[in-house]
């Protein structure tokens, strides 16, 4: 199988709608379901589909990215033929540059595709939660004599203003597609997944090139083109849970999705397991006196006080009469004594003081700095934040990351910023 | 430190834990929530900086070097040094069995002078401790000795468990006897030694069978430097039942002796990808060590759940070890019992019933139930304490809905008919 089947994946997103988590690293890095991240899913359907040829393309804020693919040994693709290989912009070929929208970006790296004996392309993106066997596509693509298969997803009528929105024929071929439309009577939403035959996504990249005004993106520019001029363009329907955490409410929900009963997807199926890159860490440590209720806790975490719908990342101390509630908390942060967290997404590495309040009250201002991001309720402290003790928080605040104590000047009401330090660049 | 070879001694069948090690190797023995018993001198080794280990196997070793594969997890999987997994074979002159622990060294001492070490670390596999070996090193070549043991004080009356070492006031040791029934002195020996690998290759030509025996007293007769190195950390055999349920109960005191959350000496293991514990809505959980792929919806309390146990709502699990993949299904009590790997405790079943059974031949096993791997328990039925179910019991070993204590069921293979 090794050589016949190649993925590029687009790991350059910003995310920008997901505020202090994304403010440091790239989207696909982001953390999610208490220990993966969210590129996993996307890695984890490659070689449980059997593809272990994968170039990861990124751009920005990579470090986190890079350190955890590493070598890539927890999905198996530490390899001698093919394996991942991380593709960062870079000087000195033709025409290179910083990627300008997804098509530039596989267009720059084509190179990759020269000695590969390869028929089809897969293009995906490491921004989704989903599992799918893209066997399935493939066999699809070859049945359809398509020249691109996009996968598609039914979303509510009220959120495809967020996604590519495609219309079909009886044919499953592709008639219409419009990026983000603001009235649509279709709910087919592209998810992010082209598999393409090689030669066509070479003609189509280098045509788009060549066009001055191209934005380069394939949601933007090829597809729409390739619809109107009739294209061999086909939608592949993707019936399971398929989510696109790109607002910190989406990814709220999505994590607690997990926490139900039936979760969206069974994370160790056999045959499916979504790998990731695990640190050692013992057990997690019940204490006397805890109290736990509808949460995934990860290895390593100790628990002396409740915590209730809540996911808990490795490392995570809650100490007794702390209390973590409908709250995210991610890898070694740990709270002091009385703490109290309520409908709060704590990043990595955060020390919350005694007695601190994070996430307290009624008021639902809006966030002063982002209020469309940040008006539900939900607070968001940035990684490796100081909280200094006692002092309370309010609701739909954003404490920044490596805020220190003299940062504060005493609580935080709702809606309330707390800037931390300017990162170095 | 490749001047350093160890030889971890993991041959061990251990018939004292019972259907726990009937297929696999006491240092391949689950311990601890998620690790095998060998992972702590691995780890051991990997945190004093030894990247030369053999491991020495015999009983039925297939678990143990599933587990241990090429060595990834302790970064031995390497060019130069890295494990050398050390079997018995056949030469043309000897069936190759290993007679004893010297014995078996003898047998790879060609592979062994391949490495080229200056000094030999022998370890025995089935023990549990942290322990950086660089400070036994470092007493071994200040001492100029010919052989250093490790030594650990331990209670008067529980000599009847352990080579009993004799100290002078400089630390030379002056005697070792093994298993004493009575003694003065406060020193077991924890069964690790340090040689010059000159001096034990000189050893080994006499071919001898135990390393005690027809190794360390001999040199102690010979008048060689023999010293001793106390080490006074958290050390465990855990090789009986009792001693195996009593350190996993001791890992969930409130500060534990061995301490497995040091980030600056983390156990490492061979870690399998599985999803955070899930809890569920009407989970119950007090004192537990629960690992990765867990899901409890029921009531579990000082107990050790290994990855991927499911206890379902109205369960009860208590004062128990659960290992991987078991199921405790609805409204099942298990109580004071070691469930191996894959075991299914049907709904309703209550294992460890009742009282403790008296009489001498129970007494090994301290009230607990064992239940052995792949063991299927059918709904509703009652086990007594002190039993013994063998491995992949199905319902033909269940003809009565009451098991009374003290019951034994046989083994059974997986590819065989029952009966």
């Amino acid at each position: 199988m090794t050589g016949s089947r190649y993925a590029f994946i687009l790991a350059g997103g910003v995310g920008s709608r997901l505020c202090l988590l994304s403010e440091r690293r790239a989207k696909p890095a982001v953390p999610f379901a208490g220990k993966y991240r969210i590129i996993d899913f996307t890695l984890s359907n490659c070689v449980n589909s059997g593809i272990f040829d994968v170039g990861v393309l990124t751009q920005y804020r990579p470090t986190s990215l890079n350190r955890h693919i590493g070598t890539g040994r927890p999905w198996d693709l530490d390899r001698t033929h093919g394996g991942v290989q991380i593709l960062q912009p870079s000087l000195g070929a033709v025409d290179s540059d910083w990627y300008q929208g997804t098509a530039d970006a596989i267009y720059q790296n084509l190179v990759h595709l020269r000695r590969r004996r390869v028929d089809h392309v897969l293009v995906l993106s490491g921004d989704h939660i989903y599992t799918m066997d893209y066997n399935e596509l493939y066999r699809f693509h070859v049945a359809h004599g398509a020249h691109v298969t996009m996968a598609v997803t039914e979303v509510p009528a009220q959120l495809t203003n967020q996604f590519g929105i495609l219309t079909t024929d009886a044919s499953d071929r592709v008639v219409g597609f419009e990026e983000k439309p603001q009235h649509t009577r279709s709910r087919l939403a592209s998810m992010g997944v082209y598999l393409f035959d090689r030669d066509w996504l070479i003609r189509w990249l280098l045509e788009d090139a060549a066009i001055a005004d191209s934005s380069h993106d394939f949601g933007k520019n090829v597809i729409p083109r390739l619809v109107q001029r009739g294209d061999e363009v086909y939608a592949y329907r993707f019936e399971d849970y398929w989510q696109d955490v790109g607002t910190l409410d989406s990814y709220y929900e999505a994590n607690r999705a997990f926490l139900a009963e039936q979760p969206p997807i069974d994370l160790a199926r056999p045959g499916w397991v979504v790998h990731t890159q695990s640190a050692d860490r013992p057990p997690v440590r019940f204490e006397a006196g805890s109290h736990v209720e509808q949460s995934l806790i990860a290895n390593g975490c100790r628990i002396a006080g409740e915590v209730v719908r809540s996911v808990l990342f490795p490392g995570v101390t809650v100490p007794k009469d702390g209390v973590v509630r409908d709250s995210i908390v991610m890898q070694d942060t740990v709270l002091g004594r009385g703490a109290v967290l309520d409908r709060v997404i704590v990043d990595k590495l955060v020390e919350v003081g005694e007695g601190v309040r994070l996430g307290f009250g009624d008021d639902l201002s809006p966030n002063r700095a982002c209020p469309e991001h940040l008006s539900s309720g939900l607070t968001v402290v940035g990684k490796g934040a100081h909280l200094p003790e006692g002092i309370t928080v309010g609701r739909n605040a954003r404490i920044g990351a490596y805020v220190t104590r003299a940062f504060f000047v005493g609580d935080v009401p709702s809606g309330g910023v707390v800037d931390g330090p300017e990162s170095m660049h | 430190m490749s001047e350093v070879m160890a030889l971890v001694l993991s041959g061990g069948g251990g018939e004292h834990l019972s259907v726990l090690s009937a297929e696999r190797a006491v240092s391949a023995v689950p311990f601890g929530g998620k690790y095998r018993i060998v992972d702590f001198v691995l780890s051991n080794c990997f945190h004093s900086g030894i990247d030369r280990v053999g491991l020495v196997t015999q009983h039925v070793p297939t678990s143990l070097h599933d587990h241990v594969g090429a060595g990834r997890p302790w970064d031995l999987d390497r060019r130069t040094g890295g494990i050398l997994v050390l079997r018995p074979y056949q030469t043309r002159g000897e069936s190759g069995w290993y007679r004893g622990t010297a014995d078996a060294i003898a047998q790879n001492w060609d592979e062994i002078e391949e490495m080229r070490p200056e000094r030999v670390i022998v370890l025995s596999g089935d023990t549990v401790y942290r322990m950086n070996y660089r400070a036994l090193l470092q007493t071994h070549r200040d001492r100029g000795a010919d052989l250093t043991m490790a030594v650990t004080r331990v209670p008067l009356e529980d000599s009847r468990r352990f080579g009993m070492v004799t100290i002078d006031r400089n630390g030379r040791v002056i005697d070792v006897v093994e298993k004493p029934e009575r003694t003065i002195t406060p020193h077991a020996s924890m069964g690790i030694y340090v040689f010059e690998y000159e001096v034990l290759g000189e050893l080994l030509r006499a071919r001898p069978v135990d390393l005690v025996l027809d190794v360390v007293r001999p040199l102690l007769q010979n008048g060689a430097h023999v010293q001793a190195h106390e080490f006074s950390g958290y050390w465990e055999d855990v090789g009986t039942v009792s001693s195996y349920y009593r350190a996993s109960m001791e890992l969930l005191a409130a500060e534990p002796r061995l301490v497995l959350h040091d980030t600056r000496w983390p156990i490492l293991t061979r870690d399998e990808e599985r999803p955070p514990v899930r809890v569920l809505h009407g989970a119950e959980i007090l004192d537990s060590l629960i690992a990765n792929g867990c899901q409890v919806a029921g009531r579990v309390s000082r107990s050790v759940l290994f990855p991927g146990v499911t206890v379902e709502p109205g369960a009860t699990v208590t004062d128990s070890v659960v290992m991987a993949d078991s199921t405790v299904e609805r409204s099942a009590i298990v109580d004071r019992a070691i469930l191996d790997k894959y075991v299914r405790v049907g709904a309703g079943a209550l294992v460890g019933a009742g009282g403790v059974p008296a009489g001498p031949e129970h007494a090994w096993l301290e009230g607990l139930a064992l239940v052995g791997k792949d063991a299927q328990i059918p709904a509703g039925t009652s086990i007594g304490r002190a039993s013994v179910i063998g491995i992949g019991a199905g319902a033909a070993d269940f003809e009565t809905t009451a098991l009374p204590a003290g019951t034994h069921t046989p083994s059974r293979s997986w590819f065989r008919e029952p009966g």
